[in-house]
């Protein structure tokens, strides 16, 4: 084993094991302090740092990837679920985009959440966060890559709900879930496929090559997925749910790593789409459609996180359109750039209004939003109906909402009512001797 | 063939102690009434070594029998250690007794009438008044006439075969179709496939939580169909055993529709539990080595979790109260951290969180169906999808929200429940992250089937995995390696 690959394995894992670590111990009974909680944090990210600065000097000077292979994870006949970890030129940028950002945001954080309640579940979810798009990032096969991805969609909906005081991000997050569940369908499927017709779903040794039906079949179920966890049409209503969570997380999801999970995935199966027209020009669609919807509704946007949001979206939209067109390493370069400018105005944004003060009295005027001369352009009775409805963002909500969960919630219903065909009215007695959940004092008021 | 002689040649005695002495146990708590959880733990623990004796002496790749019997005494042995204060009592506790008995009673059997008596034995405390009867009329009805439908089934395998063995009735048809209807009722009723789903439910509201959860883990509808059914009836099987696969899909999506408006733990949680139960008969139908492998792997899972779940939802309404509810927030991860803890990662490893051994056996199980059925396979993912978001929905309305203050101290996990759920957790997180160790081991079984196979069987179709065209063996049939032993 070589030190580049022993690096590859240590940056990956390294978060991982910290978290499980941190969570056993608290299982014990040990809760580190603020104080030494920031400084683990600080180390494991260094050292996460110095392992990448290994592997950028080898691929830099010697090989065009580092795989490590571990066999299988497990195995039935000639299914396998390969254990592969690899940093190429596609992965190597966001790993180090990962390992960095993480560690900022673990230090910005340290102070952010200082005496918060939540102060070392937020550092939890923040390894388990990082050892998802890491495992996520490094993995040589799509399976792997599931891993990661169901770890970083998890650990986004623990962190929405993190304020679990009030119902709203509670609830928001457990929105954001449905729709990632719902959307990785396409990911379980896609694989699948992919498995079925390739007979293997790895891309350690270059993409396999498909017919174009098949490879047609795959890519829409990946973009399914990859729409579903980069919020492009139709999925964009979760995100303004997902600002609900603290500002260092959301400015690490949805300013610079989990909202590009997807365009990694779609930079991971580009080859593919490469060979399916249709397939790329969904991608393309779907990406200029959200672009165009990110810009009109962020522009409608009364708080500083969402209208962040929308940009981010909007970002992420034209990288989908780049990765449609076969542009990679401009997508990556996009990729890079919008995470790092993203994460700041995140970070900044509780400041925000302090921010547009100081600006305002440096250059002695107010600074015109971007697109007002587009703006101008529309009638006015036009700009009054887009108006409405990017304040209603674009009706996503409400049309999925209509047509798809109130549907599916009336079936359940009638599913329940089913059920109680047969039986008597009011709930089934207990067994087993009951006690009130409400104290004596409650009861008396009810 | 007497039923004393069909028991496992490996280890009579050893089968024998794991059996017996639970129900000594049984016998001697309703006689003394007193120290119950000392002798339930005391005759589970008996019960757990014998098996692991017969688990260690079993042949590699023909272990599943015996795995399973550890597996159900192990649960045994924790629920006895969870069973909160209040439900410890001697009834509840010879009653857990008599259930893990009769349970292991049929998972060792090769005989029909074993096979049968045990089928009947475990639904006895359900059936009785004082024990552990629900008040709704549907369990007891259910419980009732599967064994009914099981019985006449095994009267005509028996008169028409004129044996009780299922080593000497394999590939035989015996009772033909009628014989196989009846069966295939038997399983329907029992493990609550649609139309039948209502009384898991109703037991799960009405009955007590841990005997309920140890009944439905007992998975006897999986067991009659990879004993029974596509060892006996290999031909009727390959022809009409899609439809009971199809209704185990829609019983999964059904249930897990069904679950999303639901607000009573309990039944939510058996709603969950059933619809991921179902998609075992799916994935043990799918004729895909990984579909069957992955079925062997989630019965376990399925297992494990529903046990800690329904565990820990016991020990939430002894603290909190029986009113639980999920139509609103009510704050309990303030109070208690580490079952909140404890939940979410049972839930979540139902429901194929990555690092837990669902991850694996999800994904097999989603290949082997796909493979096997490319349109109603979907069904699969989608089920999992709305199980997943009922458990998040359960978990955020039990334990998050506003800290409530009707009460003054409630204990956390006590250190025997502490231990008891570490276990639990241990081994999905463990499984998960070594998912090797079981499934090998399930593999390695599914390919002994393989190995084995009935002449029968060999001019039915294989499902073959697109262009990973495998070893021309014959398909296989489940679990024959439990009766190639003999």
């Amino acid at each position: 084993v070589s030190l580049s690959q022993t690096a590859l394995v240590f940056v990956v894992m390294a978060p991982g094991a910290v978290f499980a670590l941190l969570a056993v111990l608290w299982l014990l009974g040990w809760v580190p302090s603020e104080r030494v909680l920031s400084r683990i944090t600080g180390l494991t990210f260094t050292a996460c740092l110095f392992g990448l600065a290994t592997l950028l000097w080898t691929l830099a000077t010697r090989a065009s990837a580092i795989t490590v292979t571990f066999g299988n994870w497990f195995a039935v006949h000639d299914y396998r679920f390969p254990l592969i970890l690899m940093a190429d030129r596609w992965s190597l940028p966001f790993l180090v985009m990962t390992v960095a950002l993480s560690g900022l945001i673990g230090q910005f954080s340290a102070t952010y959440l200082h005496r918060e309640s939540g102060f070392f579940r937020f550092f939890l979810f923040l390894y388990l966060f990082a050892f998802g798009s890491l495992l996520a990032f490094a993995a040589g096969s799509f399976d792997l890559l599931i891993a990661g991805w169901e770890l970083v969609g998890i650990t986004s909906v623990l962190l929405i709900a993190f304020f679990d005081q009030r119902p709203a991000p509670v609830e928001n997050g457990l929105r954001v879930f449905a729709v990632y569940r719902a959307a990785d369908i396409g990911l379980l499927v896609g694989v699948f496929a992919l498995h079925e017709w390739a007979g293997t779903a790895s891309f350690a040794g270059g993409m396999p090559t498909l017919k174009e039906a098949q490879a047609t079949v795959v890519c829409l179920f990946l973009l399914l997925a990859a729409a579903g966890k980069a919020a492009q049409i139709p999925f964009s209503g979760w995100l303004p749910r997902a600002m609900e969570g603290p500002t260092p997380s959301s400015a690490i999801f949805y300013g610079a790593i989990s909202i590009h999970a997807g365009a990694y995935l779609l930079l991971r199966a580009q080859p593919l789409i490469a060979q399916t027209h249709t397939a790329a020009t969904c991608v393309i669609i779907i990406g200029a459609a959200t672009a165009g919807y990110g810009t009109l509704t962020g522009r409608a946007s009364a708080d500083a996180k969402t209208s962040l949001a929308f940009a981010s979206l909007t970002q992420v939209g034209v990288i989908f359109v780049e990765i449609g067109f076969g542009w990679r390493s401009i997508a990556v370069a996009h990729i890079l750039g919008h995470a790092v400018v993203r994460t700041l105005q995140f970070l900044r944004s509780p400041s925000m209004l302090h921010d547009y003060h100081r600006m305002h009295s440096a250059i002695g005027g107010e600074i015109s939003p971007t697109g007002r001369h587009l703006e101008d352009l529309i009638p006015e009775t036009a700009q009054v109906w887009l108006y409405r409805w990017a304040l209603d963002r674009g009706h996503l909500d409400t049309i999925l909402d209509r047509w798809f969960i109130h549907p599916l919630l009336q079936i359940s219903r009638l599913f329940g009512r089913l059920d109680g065909i047969g039986m008597t009215a009011g709930s089934i007695p207990r067994k087993e001797s009951s006690i009130s959940m409400h104290s004596p004092a409650e009861e008396a008021i009810k | 063939m007497t039923a004393i002689g069909a028991w496992s040649p490996t280890g009579p005695a050893a089968s024998g102690v794991a059996i017996t002495i639970p129900w000594l146990g049984a016998i001697l708590l309703m006689a003394w009434r007193r120290h119950a959880r000392i002798l339930g733990f005391t005759a589970s623990l008996v019960s757990v070594a014998a098996s692991v004796g017969l688990l260690l002496a079993a042949p590699a790749g023909e272990s599943l029998r015996e795995a399973l019997m550890v597996l159900f005494s192990c649960l045994t042995l924790a629920s006895t250690l969870m069973l909160p204060k209040r439900d410890c009592d001697a009834p509840t506790m010879a009653g857990i007794l008599f259930i893990l008995g009769a349970t292991l009673a049929a998972y060792s059997t090769d005989n029909l009438a074993v096979f049968l008596a045990g089928w009947i034995l475990t639904t006895v405390p359900f059936l009785v008044r004082s024990w552990f009867r629900a008040p709704s009329w549907r369990p007891a009805t259910a419980l009732s006439l599967s064994s009914l439908a099981l019985a006449l089934a095994i009267v005509l395998i028996s008169t028409s075969g004129h044996a009780l063995s299922i080593e000497a009735l394999k590939g035989q048809s015996p009772g033909g179709t009628v014989a196989f209807g009846l069966l295939v009722t038997a399983v329907i009723l029992r493990k609550g496939i649609c139309p039948a789903q209502a009384w898991v439910a109703d037991l799960a509201e009405g009955g007590p939580a841990i005997p309920t959860a140890l009944l439905v883990n007992g998975h006897f509808g999986a067991l009659l169909v990879a004993r029974l059914i596509l060892p006996l009836f290999p031909r009727t099987a390959g022809n009409l055993f899609p439809v009971l696969s199809w209704f185990a899909m829609a019983t999964a999506l059904y249930v897990a529709i069904r679950a999303l408006t639901e607000d009573s733990p309990r039944r939510l949680l058996s709603f969950v539990a059933l619809s991921q139960s179902a998609v075992i008969l799916a994935g043990l139908e799918s004729r895909t080595s990984e579909g069957i492998t992955g079925a062997l792997v989630h019965w376990f899972v399925v297992t494990v979790s529903t046990m800690g779940l329904f565990g820990i939802l016991r020990l939430l309404e002894v603290r909190f109260g029986e009113n639980l509810t999920a139509s609103r927030h009510l704050g309990l991860a303030q109070h208690a951290p580490r079952l909140a803890v404890s939940f979410a990662v049972f839930g979540l490893a139902l429901v194929g969180l990555p690092g837990t051994l669902s991850f694996c056996s999800q994904d097999l199980l989603i290949h082997g169906t796909l493979m096997s059925h490319p349109v109603t396979g979907v069904v699969l993912p989608i089920a999992t999808a709305m199980n997943a978001v009922s458990i998040l929905r359960l978990f955020a309305r039990l334990f998050l929200g506003k800290r409530r203050t009707g009460f003054t101290h409630m204990a956390d996990a006590l250190p025997r429940e502490r231990w008891i759920l570490a276990g639990g957790l241990l081994f999905v997180v463990l499984g998960g992250l070594f998912p090797n160790l079981i499934v090998a081991q399930r593999s390695a079984e599914t390919d002994a089937v393989a190995l084995r196979t009935d002449a029968a069987m060999q001019d039915i179709p294989r499902k073959t995995s697109g262009l990973r065209a495998r070893a021309a063996s014959p398909q296989t049939t489940t679990m024959d390696y439990v009766d190639s032993k003999q």
